[in-house]
């Protein structure tokens, strides 16, 4: 076989391998180090910033599973992580069930509630789905409240520390670790999804569901699919949250956090499993830098010049990212990559 | 494309250049004050005011090294106090790394902004001995551990405050009907707990059951008013910040309700609704309006304490004067949190000083420490002990002006387990 340049697939398993060449393994073994290292120089505080991405990351997976994919907009992502938040926490919280054992009932008690409020979606979509899933995100909330003998309504829950064993994850960095283990798990499960029959009908449905119905895909199942995969992840996203405050309240599941969810979804790009995460990454990183620069700010220039800063400066970029490059930083990035691919002889002059 | 990598080039050279020199170096004694505010939400305003009070003390102590006019001691000479702050727009998830990024630049006092922050961060704040002065006083801080005070009553103990002082007056033969008209976030429910019932059961009202309004609501509480209307209640209670108690009282009036209308019924709220803002900004229109552990009226200068805040506000913000009357919860804080620091400081030196001595040797070390009547009555603390007022003042707007209508002593409505 003669010398080729470039990255050339010589058999079908090649090409749909994720790490098809050593540069892409050895980024992957750079990156896994890089995590597997961060505690040993970062600070709690990047530990803690590290750790909530991560969460957001999940989350947004589920979501672009369920919105990116297969074109079912949720704005009540947030009240599906609170079910399996709470679910979670009850468990350990009143039953007694180790942290192992809640996560995973928890997920799934949010898939259940997915697949409830997903019902809908065979009759409606587009603006009525998104109304739907809005009264998703109250009605959850409000059963929570309700609840109060079980989820301590607006007092909240008082939540263990997840441990392994004799273990327990108390550390910034412990917790870190587990959260990153659970976000490459939740990348690489949702990076498949997609690539197996499955996602393939969440695809068709999503660019045309009337064409994909008569091409045989039964859209009853695949859209309540959608749904509960999309949830499970923010059960799992939800319960590592709550387990992360050792304590579960409603106000860390507000509407707007739905809304936001979707922004780093519009963000990072739609359809996309690396757009989920430069999503998630760009918006938590924004709201640090906002968070960093409004004291300067409002030295510099006014005492309320810092007051809704992050309102403001997320709503801008999601609007300027619809506007300007509504593909998301994803599709930016598969253009750097271009570009430099074939450097120094540019398409451009 | 061409100007991409020149994009890159710059962005790593200010990366190195941020990395490789670092942002200043620090000789002087130094502690910080101050910690998350909620400078964008509901309670912006309310913040933005305690942060401006905040950083107008620490000025006073650092230039005169007094801790107010009316004390004798003194903050030491050598040592430097700094604000340092960060808008947590009350989530949770913010103010958790902002939390850590204080604590990591060597803070040994916070803040709590608002329910939703005390309930993420309190048990963190216990974990690490870190003492917190609060903005939000909802019954869940009276579960142990505690490090968090608080500087105007618990909401359940502002509830049982109007709920004696209405039954005081009570003429009639009947029960009393009490019903809550409530904020719907986690600091309005915060009064929703079986001991307040049966607070309120046990002094004689009939319980009518619960109404809630947003706690910024975007139209008039209408049907809620309605249903307490058909339901004949005399005392309507609850938790809410003026932007939803104004609107509120608005309605009542336009339907008649309130203890100088047709059908009449009192309404009383905790500390957040202050009095002296509803007056203000209603006038005759918020008459019967009542208030348990509000700040005075920031205009009364018979007022040791608000006489202070003008004197600062003289002195250091000129021309931008902030007549919020949460300006006052600012000193209080600044107060509060100057106070442990330097009560620490007199059984351990400022080179081993830790969290844990502020919390032991500073926050539960300050007994009657005089506020200038700013707070209800002079603020006390200690292990187990964090709601800082003992009695608790009751306000009543009438003929658009705030005026003192009882001083009830603390009820310890939740049972502290």
């Amino acid at each position: 076989m003669g010398s080729h340049f470039g990255a050339v697939q010589e058999s079908y398993a090649q090409d749909l391998a994720i790490f098809r060449t050593k540069l892409h393994w050895g980024a992957l073994f750079a990156f896994l180090l890089f995590l597997f290292t961060c505690p040993l120089f970062f600070s709690d505080r990047m530990l803690t910033i590290m750790t909530m991405i991560g969460i957001a990351v999940i989350s947004v997976h589920g979501l672009n599973i369920l919105t990116g994919y297969c074109g079912q907009i949720s704005i009540g992502h947030a009240g599906f992580m609170a079910v399996g938040g709470y679910a979670s926490a009850i468990l350990c919280a009143k039953l007694g069930f180790p942290f192992w054992i809640a996560l995973p009932c928890g997920a799934l008690t949010a898939g259940i509630a997915g697949l409830i409020f997903g019902l809908p979606s065979l009759k409606i979509k587009g603006f009525y789905l998104i109304m739907a899933t809005i009264a998703a995100q109250f009605i959850i909330i409000w059963t929570i409240i309700q609840l109060r003998s079980i989820t301590g309504g607006p007092d909240g829950l008082s939540v263990p520390k997840p441990a392994i064993g004799s273990i327990v994850l108390s550390s910034k960095a412990n917790y870190f670790y587990l959260v990153m283990a659970f976000t490459c798990l939740a990348t690489l499960l949702a990076k498949n999804i997609v690539r197996t029959r499955t996602g393939r009908a969440f695809i068709a449905i999503r660019d045309n569901d009337l064409a994909a119905e008569v091409m045989g895909i039964s859209l009853w199942s695949y859209k309540l699919q959608a749904f509960f995969i999309g949830c499970v992840y923010a059960g799992v996203a939800g319960s590592l949250l709550i387990h992360y405050y050792s304590f579960a309240s409603i106000d860390q599941f507000p509407f707007m956090d739905s809304v936001w969810y979707l922004g780093m979804l519009i963000v990072g790009g739609m359809g996309s499993t690396t757009g989920a995460i430069m999503g998630a990454v760009a918006l938590r990183l924004l709201d640090e830098f906002i968070t960093m620069v409004g004291p300067v700010l409002s030295a510099a220039v006014a005492p309320q010049a810092a007051a809704s800063l992050a309102l403001i400066s997320h709503g801008l970029v999601i609007i300027i990212f619809l506007i300007f490059e509504p593909r998301g930083l994803h599709h930016r990035w598969e253009m750097i990559k271009a570009y430099f691919r074939l450097w120094p002889f540019s398409h451009e002059e | 494309m061409a100007t991409m990598r020149w994009l890159v080039v710059l962005l790593v050279t200010v990366v190195i250049t941020f990395s490789v020199f670092p942002n200043d170096v620090e000789a002087q004694k130094k502690l910080y004050v101050g910690g998350t505010q909620s400078l964008t939400g509901p309670f912006a305003e309310d913040s933005a005011a305690v942060l401006a009070a905040i950083e107008d003390y620490v000025r006073y102590v650092n230039e005169t090294k007094n801790m107010a006019p009316w004390r004798k001691e003194k903050f030491p000479a050598d040592i430097t106090l700094e604000v340092l702050w960060r808008d947590d727009e009350l989530k949770p998830a913010k103010a958790l790394s902002i939390y850590e990024e204080l604590k990591a630049k060597g803070m040994m006092v916070a803040r709590i902004s608002g329910s939703p922050i005390a309930l993420a961060l309190k048990d963190k704040m216990w974990e690490d001995r870190m003492g917190a002065t609060s903005m939000a006083t909802g019954p869940y801080y009276l579960t142990p551990p505690q490090s968090c005070l608080t500087y105007y009553p618990i909401y359940t103990d502002s509830m049982a405050a109007i709920a004696d002082w209405f039954k005081a007056s009570w003429k009639e033969t009947r029960k009393p009907k009490v019903a809550y008209l409530t904020a719907d976030n986690a600091m309005g429910r915060s009064i929703e707990i079986p001991e307040m019932k049966a607070y309120l059961e046990k002094v004689g009202y009939e319980f009518a059951g619960t109404q809630y309004v947003p706690l910024v609501p975007t139209s008039p509480p209408t049907t809620q008013l309605t249903w307490l209307k058909e339901k004949g209640v005399d005392l309507a209670l609850g938790i809410m910040i003026n932007p939803g108690a104004q609107p509120t009282v608005k309605e009542m009036v336009r339907l008649g309700m309130g203890p100088f209308q047709p059908h009449k019924m009192t309404f009383g709220t905790g500390a957040p609704g202050h009095s002296a803002v509803l007056a203000e900004a209603m006038g005759p229109l918020g008459d019967g309006y009542v208030c348990a552990g509000s700040f005075r009226p920031m205009d009364d200068l018979t007022v040791l304490g608000i006489k202070f805040c003008h004197e600062l506000q003289d002195k250091y913000r000129p021309g931008k004067r902030v007549t919020h009357i949460m300006y006052q919860a600012g000193i209080l804080e600044g107060m509060i949190q100057v106070e442990a620091l330097r009560l620490a400081m007199q059984e351990v030196p400022f080179e081993k000083l830790t969290r844990r001595d502020v919390l032991e040797k500073g926050f539960f070390k300050i007994k009657n420490l005089e506020t200038g009547k700013i707070s209800s009555t002079p603020l006390t603390y200690g292990e187990g002990d964090i709601e800082g007022v003992d009695q608790i003042r009751i306000d009543q707007v009438q003929k658009g002006k705030v005026v003192e209508v009882g001083l009830t002593p603390l009820r310890n409505i939740f049972t502290r387990k």
